[in-house]
C-alpha cells in the first residue's frame, strides 16, 4: 500500500534507518510536524509536499526536506 | 529541593522529563550533558531577555528547535536500535485526484464515547497518564477510528510521550483532516477515506510489528484505501 510521511527534522535519521518509501521532513518544533497551530497555509504546504509524493516518487526513500521556517519571520 | 537537600543541576534538568517539572518540549535536556543543558539554557535566558525589546520570539522557537534536532540526533559510535533489510516501496497505481487516502498517526487521538482506555482504565487524563509512561510501553497500544465527518469538539487527544498544547489548539498540527478535506473538495485527491485512524504511539516496535500492524493494514484494506498519509509523533 502506497504510504507517505511527515517526519519532523529531529527524527530524520528513523526514517533512515527504517528505508520509510516515501517522507516529507519538516523544520519545526516536536509535536508540531505539520506547522504552528492555526497557519493552515503551512499545514497545507506540507500536506501538499506529502500528497506531491505519492504521486512523484519513482522509488523507495524518496524524501524531501522543506526549507521552510516554523512562522514566517517578522518583517 | 530534593529530600532537604539543595537540588543539583543534574537533577533540575532531568525533571523535565517525567519529573517534577515534566514539560515534555524540553525533555530533551534529559539526554544532553550538563554542560550543554547549560549552554541552552543559558542562551534561552538571552534570548527572553532580548525579546523584551524587540518583542521576537522567533530566535526562542529557533533555539528550541536546534536543541531538539541536537539532543535527538543519534550517537554515531551506537549501531541503531533496530534495522531492516527490506525497502518497502508500491506505487500508487491510479492518479490521486481519483485515489482514496487515508490519514493514520501515533498521536493519541480518539472521539468522545470512544476512549480505547489504555491498560483498561477508563477517563484516563493527560496529567495522570504521563505517570504511566512505562505502563503504555509494555501494552499493544490499541487502534482508534475515527469517522472523517467527526464534530471538532467530539475531538480528544492523550498521549504521554509529546507535548499536546499544540494540537490540542488545533488539531491539524498533526492530525491534518480539516486539511485533507479541503485537499479532496479541491480534487487533490479523490476523497478522503471514510474512517481516520490513530493509536498512542508509546510502545515498542516489535510489539507493533508482531501484534498490531497487521490487522491495523487489514482495517485499511477493508476500507480500500489507495494510499496512507502518516503521521508518526
Amino acid at each position: 500500500m502506497p504510504t507517505v510521511a511527515i517526519f519532523i527534522r529531529a527524527f530524520r535519521h528513523l526514517l533512515d534507518q527504517m528505508n520509510v518509501p516515501r517522507a516529507v521532513v519538516t523544520r519545526f518544533p516536536l509535536a508540531r510536524p505539520l506547522g504552528a497551530p492555526g497557519d493552515r497555509e503551512r499545514h497545507r504546504l506540507v500536506v501538499d509536499t506529502a500528497l506531491e509524493l505519492l504521486e512523484t516518487a519513482v522509488q523507495g526513500h524518496t524524501i524531501v526536506e522543506l526549507e521552510v521556517p516554523y512562522r514566517v519571520p517578522r518583517t | 529541593m530534593t529530600d532537604g537537600r539543595a537540588e543539583s543541576f543534574a537533577e533540575f534538568k532531568d525533571s523535565f522529563s517525567y519529573g517534577s517539572r515534566t514539560d515534555l518540549s524540553f525533555k530533551f535536556l534529559k539526554k544532553l550533558p550538563e554542560v550543554e543543558a547549560a549552554a541552552f539554557i543559558a542562551e534561552l535566558f538571552w534570548l527572553v531577555g532580548a525579546s523584551q525589546d524587540d518583542g521576537d520570539v522567533e530566535p526562542i522557537h529557533q533555539l528550541l528547535y536546534e536543541w531538539q534536532v541536537r539532543a535527538y540526533a543519534p550517537d554515531p559510535a551506537v549501531p541503531p536500535t533496530w534495522a531492516y533489510d527490506d525497502a518497502p516501496f508500491t506505487r500508487l497505481d491510479k492518479p490521486l485526484s481519483e485515489s482514496r487516502v487515508a490519514l493514520f498517526t501515533s498521536t493519541g487521538h480518539f472521539l468522545e464515547g470512544d476512549d480505547p482506555n489504555p491498560m483498561g482504565i477508563e477517563g484516563l487524563t493527560q496529567e495522570a497518564s504521563l505517570d504511566l509512561i512505562n505502563e503504555f510501553q509494555r501494552v499493544t497500544p490499541e487502534l482508534s477510528t475515527l469517522d472523517r465527518d467527526y464534530e471538532p469538539e467530539a475531538l480528544r487527544v492523550r498521549h504521554p510521550g509529546y507535548d499536546i498544547r499544540g494540537v490540542e489548539e488545533d488539531p491539524n498540527v498533526a492530525f491534518p483532516r480539516d486539511v485533507l478535506v479541503v485537499a479532496e473538495a479541491e480534487g487533490q485527491i479523490g476523497e478522503l477515506a471514510p474512517r481516520l485512524f490513530s493509536f498512542t504511539g508509546v510502545t515498542s516496535q516489535k510489539r507493533l510489528n508482531a501484534h498490531a500492524i497487521p490487522g491495523w493494514i487489514e482495517e485499511l484494506r477493508n476500507d480500500a484505501v489507495d494510499a496512507v498519509l502518516l503521521v508518526p509523533i
